[in-house]
């Protein structure tokens, strides 16, 4: 991770971007901290847990809906909602899990695409609850929480507090059995550890800190989609973990910001290119840069890999 | 037996019944050369091929350039469904040479997410060249009104979609069960080790099977262009449901691919009458019930 002084030069000057940033960017500013909460949440599977899911959507789509409908339908106020999306995308993450982590490699991909289709249809077609193509809308945050700069901070304190989590997961006995079953499950069954219900927990927290995503961008874009479970959107932590390096903690973060940095740079200016240089860039990275960006800067103290932390 | 009728009142409608079967079978068989590609890569390099949906919508789009420029006769058609399944072939030869040879050693995940990647380019490419407006290709002279299958009328063109799968499948056994190119593919997807071990060279023998495989894509995409609206987004659409396909038959399997498609394509047909609802959950659903209880497919073989 970062070192102490890094640490407080950073948490400073995100601090003070509202006083020197118009409202664009700290919008742009709080989609690069929800998107790098959902890649990192993403990233326990994939870069310590050796588990590729094509199907994360679901828990981000489950924690955004779980808000908004309990905002539109039960008139629950936000900041009771928001703690819910969590704890709906777990108990999805806990159903679908029980049977994705008894698989590997290829078969728990396409296990987990197929459970995120069907969350997906689900939306899509149960119209009368949750609005089908329509969506929902009008999910916004109390007044008080509604200006850029406000829901920045709000934004901001919660993916602070979840990625402590996180990090404390990853930095937990729990997290190097993790490793160690990535590394070599049959080893790490030698020695004791019960290789699924690891991989079924990491799952559980990984949905969960997704679903907490889905909440935060629920309330951040008013509304929520179909789109949210699509497997097109299961691809984007993918991408952003890939961007950043999936070997480090950090390596999603910084791929967040990349993508949505690229995203802005380049839709604005030709939206038709955006899926070619995206691909391109995915295509780049795995065969010429298997490390992702934060490999390219070579070893330092924030860019450790994983297993020598 | 009076509630089945009331909840399904279709279900003493006989001729009805033949037709969706009919429509049920030859949306199989657009689905079996879609599968069966998928499925050959897969058993020979251990790469599940996203892209393939994307090799079957640019066979597709090939097609209605072809026929577009292509003169006015009779045999356009015919020579277009030859000619855009090779541009695929060749669009297939391109991106294993370039791109995928240099990852086979790699892990799983990374081929995975690299075919994905292609998905994003070729979505694209495709848009700039052919734009946004959905594209149709009119059936030849020949095949283009309907016949009459007991008392209902059904589309004389699907009529070839059915003659064409039994040839086709006839023809695929016959390169891999009485060929020595078709049994060196058997026994790649066996030990590819030792075949390489025994001087074949196995690194040729990936670029064949995947230029082949994209071939079979790109003449389902061509095939099936008449029936369809050509649009951006079939490449997901298929993409799914191939998957599902060789899901359920078991991804390598030759057999298992013909009956995975041939089941889905009925399910699709009368998941709409039954269920129009979850027609899609339902497909999803039986793929998940088939990944739980037999991971490795109907007749796949589980993973070493």
């Amino acid at each position: 991770m970062l070192s102490p002084r890094s640490l407080v030069v950073l948490l400073v000057a995100l601090a003070a971007a509202p006083l020197a940033l118009p409202p664009f960017f700290l919008q742009l500013l709080t989609e690069i901290a929800i998107i790098g909460l959902f890649a990192t949440a993403f990233n326990l599977l994939m870069g310590y847990g050796g588990m590729l899911s094509f199907g994360h959507a679901a828990y981000f789509a489950l924690g955004a809906y779980a808000a908004a409908l309990l905002v539109r339908k039960a008139g629950v106020p936000m900041l009771l909602a928001l703690p819910v999306a969590p704890v709906v995308a777990a108990v999805g993450a806990l159903v679908f899990g029980v049977f994705i982590v008894r698989l590997s490699h290829t078969y728990f991909a396409m296990l987990s695409l197929a459970f995120g289709q069907i969350v997906y249809t689900v939306i899509f077609k149960w119209k009368s609850f949750t609005g089908g193509d329509d969506g929902l809308l009008d999910v916004w945050p109390p007044p008080y929480l509604k200006s850029p700069a406000a829901y920045y901070y709000f934004a901001l304190i919660v993916v602070g507090l979840a990625l402590w989590a996180l990090h404390a997961v990853v930095d937990s006995p729990f997290g190097y059995a993790l490793k160690a079953v990535r590394e070599n499950p049959r080893r790490a069954r030698f020695i004791g550890v019960n290789v699924r219900r690891h991989q079924l927990v990491a799952f559980v927290i990984s949905g969960a800190f997704s679903g907490l995503a889905g909440g935060l961008f629920a309330f951040y874009n008013g509304s929520v989609f179909p789109d949210f479970a699509y497997f097109t959107k299961s691809f984007e932590p993918l991408v952003v973990a890939l961007l950043g390096g999936v070997q480090s903690f950090g390596g999603p973060l910084v791929g967040a910001f990349a993508f949505k940095v690229l995203e802005w740079l380049i839709s604005r200016q030709w939206p038709v290119y955006w899926p070619l240089f995206l691909g391109s860039v995915v295509i780049l990275v795995i065969v010429v840069l298997p490390q992702g960006f934060v490999g390219l800067l070579g070893r330092r103290p924030w860019a450790r890999p994983v297993g020598s932390s | 037996m009076d509630l089945v009728t009331q909840l399904f009142p279709w279900i003493t409608n006989g001729p009805l019944i033949t037709v969706q079967v009919m429509s049920g079978l030859s949306v199989g068989m657009f689905l079996f050369l879609v599968s069966v590609g998928m499925s050959l890569i897969f058993g020979v390099t251990r790469i599940v091929n996203l892209a393939h949906g994307s090799f079957y919508m640019v066979g597709a789009y090939l097609m209605v350039t072809l026929v577009e420029i292509l003169p006015e006769r009779p045999w356009a058609f015919w020579v277009a469904l030859l000619v855009a399944p090779l541009g695929v072939a060749v669009l297939g030869g391109v991106i294993e040479v370039g791109l995928l040879r240099r990852i086979y050693r790699r892990d799983p995940l990374m081929q995975l997410i690299l075919t994905f990647g292609l998905i994003l380019v070729i979505s694209t490419l495709v848009l700039l060249a052919w734009g946004p407006d959905n594209k149709s290709v009119s059936r030849p002279e020949a095949l283009a009104g309907s016949v009459s299958i007991a008392g209902q009328p059904f589309p004389s063109y699907y009529l070839l979609v059915l003659g064409l799968a039994p040839v086709v499948a006839v023809v695929l056994w016959l390169i891999f069960y009485r060929t020595r190119w078709g049994m060196l593919i058997r026994a790649a997807t066996v030990d590819r080790e030792m075949l390489g071990a025994l001087g074949v060279n196995v690194s040729l023998l990936y670029t064949q099977v995947f230029v082949f495989g994209s071939w079979l894509a790109g003449f389902g995409g061509a095939l099936a262009a008449p029936t369809i609206a050509v649009a951006l987004g079939m490449d997901g659409d298929v993409l799914t449901t191939a998957f599902v396909v060789v899901v359920i038959g078991g991804l390598g399997s030759f057999a298992g691919t013909f009956i995975g498609a041939l089941l889905v394509g009925l399910l699709q047909s009368f998941g709409i009458l039954v269920f129009p609802a979850v027609s899609i959950v339902l497909l999803f659903a039986i793929m998940a019930i088939v990944l739980i209880v037999r991971p490795w497919g109907l007749l796949g073989r589980p993973e070493a």
